[in-house]
């Protein structure tokens, strides 16, 4: 990020933070055609600013170029047209209120090749590192994949193979679990592929007209250094995201555009929490309570993990007071929070393989072990806090790569119990574990859990349909699992690569109730996947920022799917900051027959 | 001037510790704490083939039965303990390392019953002092 890129997002934020939101209640319309190299564009995003360029919307073209959007915003507004494989058309226009103006953009192709190349999406640069085979690749996906991609202008700049494995070391400091052979088959694969030289790459954005109905809506949130891992959809509406770097919650009210910072409450423990040990980044990693998932209950309150500091903390969306719960049980890394019918607060230990239980109503906690899968994940389960603890009393000094025996025998020696969701048939909890490749049923009542081995690796956040039917994402195959709870069997299919040879790293999904279609954030290619069970048949909607790494999907009461920019580091995504972002799957097309009235 | 010459019991002891210290030296190589153990077994190797040292030998590996006595009861019922009981296990993680950790563990069963109820080691250590 250039000094004068982090100037504006720093400003742009500071924008946002003071409520600072000209010309909302202006409202300009554009409509026109978009052209590539003189032909109509389909599926070319046209985007519009706002006057602060903390918020922006876009509309996808459809079959002859034509777009039609009506924004919220109003003054000096920034239009902007892309599509892959053409250089971005830009251009400014001043709308006074309510003013509809026609636009039409004309896309080219990229001056040079390197210009070309440097436009393509990280699916398209990290498929062309050389592995010998896809049992080399299979730890590369899982744990360089987990927190950012591989393959954007910041982690693709070439690097000699002692460079990589500098920087490897310093991921190991961020918790990425890669054994030494790895580490040096990784920092070797890293340095003969990512070469910086240009290269040609022909994609399909799947562009039709279900994409030509859609809408995305962008805020940018945050600053250079946060780390929005998680956001949720509340019912006053407003969005809130977990700022797990900074112990902060960015509340959003989408209506007026305005954000808030509020800060946790503090913690006693050292900065980092209880992974004070490890080398967390020093500029991001500010907080020690480590807020990460969120639910909200029916009382209005968000109940979030705090997977540094190891409690569940509550927050009160109406009196903004927050109470925080200590998790028992040498509990590490409290993740993804679910609260069932009962309003019982479900959530997954992701470092200690257990599942945390909260009462509101009684305030009684329970944390209980799942089964550890083998004897080394049991040695993990047994001894992993430990290793921490001993970790943290040499801060950053990232002691536990030198004790773990997860750095001769891989990742896998730990479980992960990860993504958790209610079935709403029966209203069992329902968990993956990534690492051992497992789904499990816990009856609420009896507590008798039943795992499942999955039929693809890496199983993440699954969410549940209303028919009792689990959807999971296969994180290191680039898949997608249906599993029918009823009969217990598993499909899967794979992800569609925007290219033959490109794949996907589905993190998280969510499945929209009434219609059952499943989001996927597919993160590696700067798109949104939407499946559709009916006819069997994914939609990809492609992001209009560069370097898009979505977590949780939440649905907003109007229909539409949001999720928070979490790439780490943000300052690696193209607006230099973090933002919401939400897809409403037919807002282009209720545009589009409003202004053509 | 009358010489014993090494029995046997000192001569397998001694190259099972080195075996161990070559394990676990070879994981020393991707998780450098485990070199720890590595010496310390190469250590007790050493006295055990010289017959030298029988307090500081018969000590690590006692030292290293309680350290690991201790991280197992801590973790297993030290629930009561707080915050107290991962620092009472990572003290007890890091002696048994400095003792030779899992495989001096192991091996040290068998010898500490030997060095008790038998007579070889016990002359071999008293016979190289003299």
């Amino acid at each position: 990020m250039t000094p004068s890129q982090f100037l504006r997002a720093a400003g742009a934020s500071a924008l946002a933070l003071a409520g600072f939101w000209p010309g909302l209640a202006a409202a300009a319309s554009l409509t026109g055609q978009v052209t590539a190299d003189g032909k109509p564009a389909m599926g070319a995003m046209l985007t519009v600013f706002n006057e602060a360029k903390t918020a922006r919307e876009t509309v996808y073209t459809d079959a002859d170029g034509r777009y039609a959007i009506r924004t919220s915003f109003g003054g000096k507004l920034d239009v902007r047209a892309r599509l892959l494989g053409h250089a971005d058309a830009r251009t400014s226009l001043q709308l006074s209120p309510d003013q509809r103006a026609e636009q039409n953009m004309q896309l080219v192709a990229h001056a040079t090749p390197t210009d070309r190349t440097a436009a393509l999406p990280a699916s398209a640069h990290n498929a062309r590192l050389p592995w010998a085979s896809e049992k080399e690749r299979a730890p590369f996906i899982s744990q360089c994949n987990y927190c950012h991609q591989i393959g954007n202008a910041t982690t693709r700049i070439p690097r000699s193979h002692e460079a990589w494995l500098d920087t490897i070391g310093r991921m190991e400091g961020y918790l990425a679990m890669v054994t030494r052979s790895e580490a040096d088959t990784f920092a070797s694969v890293l340095s003969r592929g990512f070469d910086g030289k240009p290269f040609e790459a022909k994609h399909d954005i799947g562009a039709t007209p279900e994409l030509a109905r859609a809408k995305v809506e962008e805020w940018l949130v945050g600053d250079n250094m946060s780390f929005i891992h998680d956001m949720d959809v509340a019912k006053d509406g407003k969005f809130y995201g977990t700022d797990e770097g900074h112990d902060v919650l960015w509340v959003l009210d989408p209506k007026t555009g305005k954000t808030e910072r509020i800060p946790l409450p503090d913690s006693t423990l050292p900065v980092g929490g209880l992974f004070s040990g490890m080398n967390l980044h020093i500029g991001i990693f500010t907080g020690k309570h480590g807020p990460h998932s969120m639910a909200e209950d029916k009382d209005g309150r968000l109940w979030i993990t705090n997977a540094l500091s190891s409690t569940l903390m509550s927050f009160d969306t109406r009196t903004k007071a927050f109470k925080t719960y200590p998790v028992p049980g040498d509990a590490l890394y409290p993740h993804t929070i679910r609260i069932d019918a009962e309003g019982i607060v479900w959530f997954t230990i992701v470092a200690s393989n257990q599942m945390g239980r909260f009462d509101p109503r009684t305030e009684q906690m329970t944390v209980m072990a799942l089964p550890s899968n083998g004897f080394f994940r049991w040695v993990s389960d047994a001894l992993f806090p430990t290793l921490l603890r001993v970790s943290s009393w040499f801060p950053h000094k990232v002691l536990l790569t030198q004790l773990s025996h997860h750095k001769f025998l891989g990742y896998n020696v730990l479980a992960f119990p990860y993504g958790i969701d209610v079935n709403p048939k029966d209203g069992s909890i329902w968990y993956a574990k990534l690492y051992a490749n497992k789904i499990g049923r816990i009856d609420p009542k009896t507590m008798a859990i039943t795992e499942y081995d999955t039929p693809m690796k890496g199983p993440r956040r699954p969410r549940f349909d209303n028919n009792g039917v689990l959807w999971i994402p296969a994180f290191d195959e680039g898949g997608l699992m249906r599993f029918d709870t009823t009969s217990q069997t598993f499909e899967t299919m794979k992800l569609p690569g925007l290219a033959p040879g490109e794949y996907e790293t589905p993190y998280a999904l969510n499945v929209e109730r009434k219609s059952g279609e499943v989001w996927i954030t597919a993160n590696n290619a700067d798109r949104v996947l939407r499946y559709m069970p009916a006819t069997k048949r994914f939609q990809s909607y492609p992001s209009p920022t560069r370097v898009t790494f979505l977590r949780d999907m939440a649905f907003t009461q109007d229909g539409k799917v949001c999720s928070s920019q979490s790439n780490l580091p943000a300052w690696a995504i193209e607006d230099g900051v973090p933002s919401y972002i939400c897809i409403d799957p037919t807002g282009g097309e209720r545009d589009r027959q409003a202004l053509a009235r | 001037m009358s010489t014993i010459s090494r029995p046997l019991q000192a001569k397998v002891y001694a190259a099972l510790f080195v075996i161990g210290a070559a394990c676990m030296a070879a994981l020393g190589v991707s998780a450098g704490a485990y070199f720890v153990p590595s010496l310390c077994l190469l250590l007790t190797a050493w006295l055990v083939w010289q017959g030298r040292g029988l307090k500081w030998f018969s000590t690590i590996l006692n030292l290293n039965q309680l350290s690991a006595l201790v991280l197992i009861l801590v973790l297993w019922l030290g629930e009561g303990l707080g915050v107290a009981k991962l620092n009472i296990a990572g003290v007890a993680l890091i002696g048994n390392l400095l003792t030779g950790g899992p495989l001096m563990g192991a091996l040290a069963v068998p010898l500490l019953v030997k060095l008790h109820f038998g007579s070889t080691l016990k002359n071999w250590f008293g016979a190289a002092r003299a």
